[in-house]
């Protein structure tokens, strides 16, 4: 009998040495979140026909109608510029910021998280003005970016 | 005389179930077998052959047992690894000595002299090591482009080369293992250890994930390892 519930307790013991997935499930490197706001009100999202891609890049993303978009920034750089354009009217913004490298996870290993989050210069051909809202890049909950158009 | 006897039981083992049913009372075997008592000390064969295989690995451990009682032993590990864990996006290097203490106990009904072992135990086991951080590689998501998903821009490759000193576990491991005589006083052993990690040092924005003597730690806190010995007793006594 005592036998029995010591292989009882070795199989309980063994059960919880299980081990999860090897797979990262937690976020990776959160993306700028840019949202597209009203110029005539400020408060109303505003949906905008885009075609967006990075200086010398393919396009990141092909036309569509969005009021939101999520663009990975460059972690090999302190700066990335993003180019917008809509009805064939481009317009450029440039990010700079300071990566902070975080340990994650065995699966996951390290992530990027970015601060001090600025807009370094921007044209202003169909957009009116751009903000930063947030200029820490921890997660992808809430806008990093505003603009106006 | 001692094949003498072999044989004879043997013989008689042949007949045991007819012996029992007509005389159940008269079981008592005037023979008894005295146990070797010593000190047997051996080595893992595992690690030197690892070693051997993988550049990327170097390892010894010595271990030792002392019969307490017939079935009741008291038996230590003691080690050092170097290994270089290489991971998806990350490198390190561990380096470190270990220490694992505990008791044996041996399920096995020997036959005659016999002195074989299955047996299961428990180790309360401890590492001091030195964790280095060799390389990392910037975890980010792909991006889905005409259907097909890649980084968009080649994520940063750092070489940190951090060193993090003096890193302490504490761990407790279950083992089952057997130990087999092939020749006298020589054994062959073969034992896993399920362990389970007390308390470890984190060091600053990284895991100690791999920890001499425990093994790749897992998210559980939780390792497997096994070991192959090849182990000689000192005898000192019989009783």
């Amino acid at each position: 009998m005592k036998n029995y519930f010591l292989a009882l307790g070795f199989f309980c013991f063994a059960l919880s040495a299980c081990e999860n997935d090897d797979f990262c499930a937690e976020n990776t490197s959160p993306k700028l979140l840019i949202r597209f706001y009203d110029k005539e009100d400020p408060e109303t999202l505003k949906e905008v026909p885009l075609i967006v891609w990075a200086e010398g890049k393919d396009t990141i993303y092909p036309l569509a109608v969005l009021d939101s978009i999520a663009l990975p920034l460059d972690t090999s750089n302190n700066q990335t510029t993003y180019k917008f354009s809509t009805t064939n009217i481009v317009d450029e913004l440039q990010f700079t910021y300071v990566r902070e490298d975080v340990f994650i996870s065995r699966s996951c290993g390290y992530i990027a998280i970015f601060k001090n989050v600025a807009l370094e210069s921007q044209s202003n051909n169909w957009i009116e003005s751009a903000e930063i809202s947030n200029a820490t890049i921890e997660n992808e909950t809430a806008a990093h970016v505003k603009i106006y158009h | 005389m001692s094949k003498y006897t072999i044989s004879c039981c043997l013989f008689l083992l042949a007949f045991f179930a007819q012996a029992q049913e007509n005389k159940p009372l008269e079981q008592n075997d005037s023979l008894v077998y005295k146990k070797n008592y010593g000190l047997r000390v051996g080595v893992d064969l595992s690690k030197p052959i690892i070693a051997a295989r993988d550049v990327d690995y170097k390892g010894f451990e010595i271990v030792a047992d002392y019969r307490l009682r017939p079935n009741v032993y008291i038996a230590a590990e003691l080690g050092h690894v170097e290994k270089t864990s290489e991971e998806d996006r990350y490198q390190f290097f561990t380096k470190g000595s270990y220490l694992t203490v505990g008791i044996n106990r041996n399920a096995f009904k020997n036959w005659l002299e016999m002195d074989n072992e299955l047996y299961y135990g428990f180790r309360y086991g401890f590492s001091r090591f030195s964790q280095t951080l060799n390389q990392y590689t910037i975890f980010q998501k792909g991006v889905a482009i005409d259907g097909t998903s890649s980084a968009y821009f080649d994520p940063a490759t750092e070489q940190p080369n951090r060193k993090f000193e003096d890193q302490n576990a504490h761990w407790v491991s279950l083992v089952l293992g057997m130990k087999v005589e092939t020749f006298k006083n020589l054994y062959l052993g073969l034992a896993i250890n399920i362990s389970k990690l007390l308390r470890i040092d984190t060091p600053e924005n990284f895991e100690n994930l791999y920890v001499p003597g425990f093994n790749k730690v897992y998210a559980t806190n939780s390792s497997v390892s096994f070991n192959y010995t090849l182990s000689y007793r000192i005898p000192l006594y019989k009783k």
